[in-house]
């Protein structure tokens, strides 16, 4: 198994100055490729921020953060960009896509930053689009699909840069139970056969359930991860993946 | 794509970008607008003062404009004449005779500048007849009338065929008096002019003066404005030894006009550009600010700061490059027009104007010359204004622009 994500004990506090809110506090977290990972735990915990540390929207106060075997943290402000650009695909909660460009053009928009060939770019979005069942839509704007199309086409643009792994921060949360399990099932379709990593932030039971691994989050520090529910967590009760 | 995300960002808040592409227009074409009404009032103002006031070149004895003594007449005044009728730029020459003098008349009188004139000459040379606005022209045969300006006939209630007295010394220093009509009244732009020139046959003035057939000023209209200079030089070549001078230096107060007004188109040139600016700052700023969440996203994504900014900049470079065509029909159409039914000022400042010697009707003129420099100005201010705004744009951060 190739190590995807790599973080020793990384802590973020905002407002250091005047009231300091330890968000995320000495976490450490290992993935793999082809995990299928959620980040689960009551609001305020840190999800948004464990995932903005990982995905290199935000710069940690301590620790390191490997992706890839690339210490994100010691990189600067524009090659971070880049970094992000080639290798990090995000799914956010909502408002995932530029409401002035087509499906097709949000997902174009990403491989032409990252200079693809016309031809392949063209290949690889219809791909995509078959992948997630909306090739009648790809000329559509925005503000003509559903909640639930929406997302599909966010999972797309994440995927098109064939990056290293997709950060989802409750993609789901905005969406109706059957948009929402549509979703997953591409995700997880997704990861299943072509070995896709994900890490997604959720409150959803039913969307919890579709992981193989769930990591909880309690005021900023890992409290439970059943990846290590056998030696760890069992005995605390603590069984989410049920 | 950036280009087309640009481009269809343009379209997204209709109003807001027709505010910034309207302003682009707008500033265009009131920085023409303005420079084209100064250009046409500095064309008039110079026209005037070469066709009715002081020709294009003036030759006198060089003591003559020290103190007006008529003793100063230009010597060998038939050898110049005989020379000026073989240069080809040359249109048309007047010899006139001219001292300084009281008017009186049984109310009042006014100190004046007499000017001796033939009529047939001096109609070639300036377009005073035109100006004429009671009464007739001087008559060869009539040989006291006389023509005054409008305000000098107001202050001294005077109208046609009045009499006046004319009093000045002659070229002996002897005082001598002459008894007048008036014959006609003119009114130019100029009124201080009006106020101090009266005008009446050279031989009557002559033989007063005792100068026989002689001059004190020969004024030379050329065929074309340009020709000034050269003209000017290759006369005092040949002449060292008269004072030979154009219009610029017979009529500094002209030339001062010009660079002042030149200097208040710049002021008010800034002041537009100074709106413009204002203008899109907050028009692009508020842009930028309403979509932090999306241009957050697109800098989480990996679209480097180089390209956010180009794609905000993008914006007002196309709604300039739309702006600038627009601002420039409308003002050449507008000054077209004008150019033609010209734009009357008197109700609100024909006084003022006329006391400048500018005439209450401006003929704006297209201002080709500084065409290109407004141009600059205007999209240079534009795209300055709205790197501010595409500052704050690179400047988002990717986590703090998401949670909005
Ligand atoms: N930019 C910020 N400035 C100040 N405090 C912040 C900032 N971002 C997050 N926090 C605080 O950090 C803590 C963790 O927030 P975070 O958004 O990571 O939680 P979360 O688990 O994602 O919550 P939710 O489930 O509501 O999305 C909270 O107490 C939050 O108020
Ligand atoms: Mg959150």
């Amino acid at each position: 198994m190739k190590t995807v994500i790599d973080a020793h004990n990384i802590s973020k506090t905002f407002n250091p100055e005047t009231i300091p809110v330890l968000a995320v506090d000495k976490v450490h977290l290992h993935l793999e490729r082809g995990e299928f990972t959620a980040l689960v735990g009551p609001s305020g915990s840190g999800k948004t921020t464990l995932l903005n540390l990982i995905g290199g929207l935000d710069k940690p106060d301590t620790g390191n953060i490997l992706i890839n075997g690339v210490d994100i943290t010691l990189l600067s402000a524009n090659a971070l960009i880049d970094f992000r650009l080639h290798n990090i695909g995000f799914v956010f909660q909502s408002f995932n896509l530029i409401p002035v460009l087509t499906a097709k053009e949000n997902v174009e928009l990403i491989m032409q930053l990252q200079h693809s060939k016309r031809a392949s770019i063209e290949k690889r979005v219809r791909a995509l689009f078959q992948e997630i069942g909306l090739e009648d839509k790809m000329q559509t704007r925005p503000a003509q699909l559903s909640g639930g199309q929406q997302q599909r086409v966010a999972v797309a643009r994440a995927l098109a840069p064939k990056p290293q792994f997709v950060l989802a921060d409750e993609p789901t949360a905005n969406l109706d139970s059957k948009s929402a399990a549509n979703l997953l099932d591409i995700m997880a379709k997704l990861n299943q056969e072509e070995n896709i990593t994900f890490i997604f932030s959720t409150h959803d039971a039913r969307v919890i359930e579709r992981a193989r691994r769930v990591i909880t989050l309690v005021d900023g520090q890992i409290h439970a991860d059943t990846a290590h529910v056998e030696t760890n967590v069992a005995h605390e009760g603590f069984s989410t993946n049920k | 794509m950036n280009l087309i995300l640009a481009w269809r960002n343009v379209w997204r808040n209709k109003t807001r970008s027709f505010i910034i592409l309207a302003s682009v227009a707008l500033g265009l074409f009131a920085g023409i607008f303005v420079l084209g009404l100064y250009e046409g009032m500095i064309r008039a103002r110079v026209r005037t003062v070469i066709d009715t006031e002081v020709a294009h070149i003036q030759i006198h004895h060089p003591n003559f404009k020290d103190d007006y003594d008529p003793a100063f007449t230009i010597a060998g005044q038939a050898q110049v004449s005989g020379a000026l009728r073989t240069v080809k730029d040359i249109k048309a020459v007047a010899y006139r005779s001219m001292t300084q003098g009281m008017l009186a008349t049984a109310t009042g009188s006014a100190g004046v500048q007499i000017n001796g004139i033939i009529p047939d000459e001096e109609n070639a040379v300036s377009s005073m007849k035109k100006k004429i606005i009671e009464g007739d022209e001087l008559d060869l045969k009539k040989k006291n009338g006389i023509l005054i300006g409008k305000k000098l006939a107001d202050k001294m209630k005077l109208s046609i065929g009045n009499k006046l007295v004319l009093t000045f010394t002659d070229r002996e220093n002897n005082i001598t008096a002459g008894a007048f009509k008036v014959a006609g009244i003119y009114q130019t732009s100029n009124s201080p002019l009006d106020e101090r020139n009266v005008f009446v046959n050279r031989a009557t003035l002559n033989s007063y003066l005792l100068i026989g057939e002689a001059c004190h000023e020969i004024a030379i209209l050329l065929v074309n404005d340009t020709a000034v200079e050269g003209v000017k030089q290759s006369l005092q070549q040949r002449f060292p030894a008269y004072s030979i001078q154009t219009w610029r230096e017979n009529s500094p107060e002209t030339d001062l006009m010009v660079s002042t007004i030149n200097q208040y188109s710049s002021i008010i040139i800034v002041i537009i550009m100074i709106a413009l600016a204002f203008g899109i700052v907050n028009t692009m700023l508020m842009s930028v600010l309403e979509r932090t969440r999306e241009i957050g996203m697109l800098t989480a994504l990996g679209m480097n700061r180089v390209k956010v900014f180009v794609l905000v900049l993008a914006e007002t470079v196309i709604l300039t490059l739309v702006g600038v065509p627009l601002g420039l029909l409308s003002a050449w159409i507008t000054i077209l027009y004008f150019s033609t039914a010209g734009i009357d000022i008197s109700s609100f400042a024909g006084a003022a104007m006329s006391g400048f010697g500018f005439g209450s009707i401006i003929y704006p003129e297209f201002p080709i010359a500084s065409l290109q420099t407004v141009m600059i100005i205007v999209v240079s201010t534009a795209l300055i204004s709205s790197l501010f705004p595409s500052m704050k744009a690179i400047k988002l951060q990717p986590a703090d622009a998401l949670r909005q």
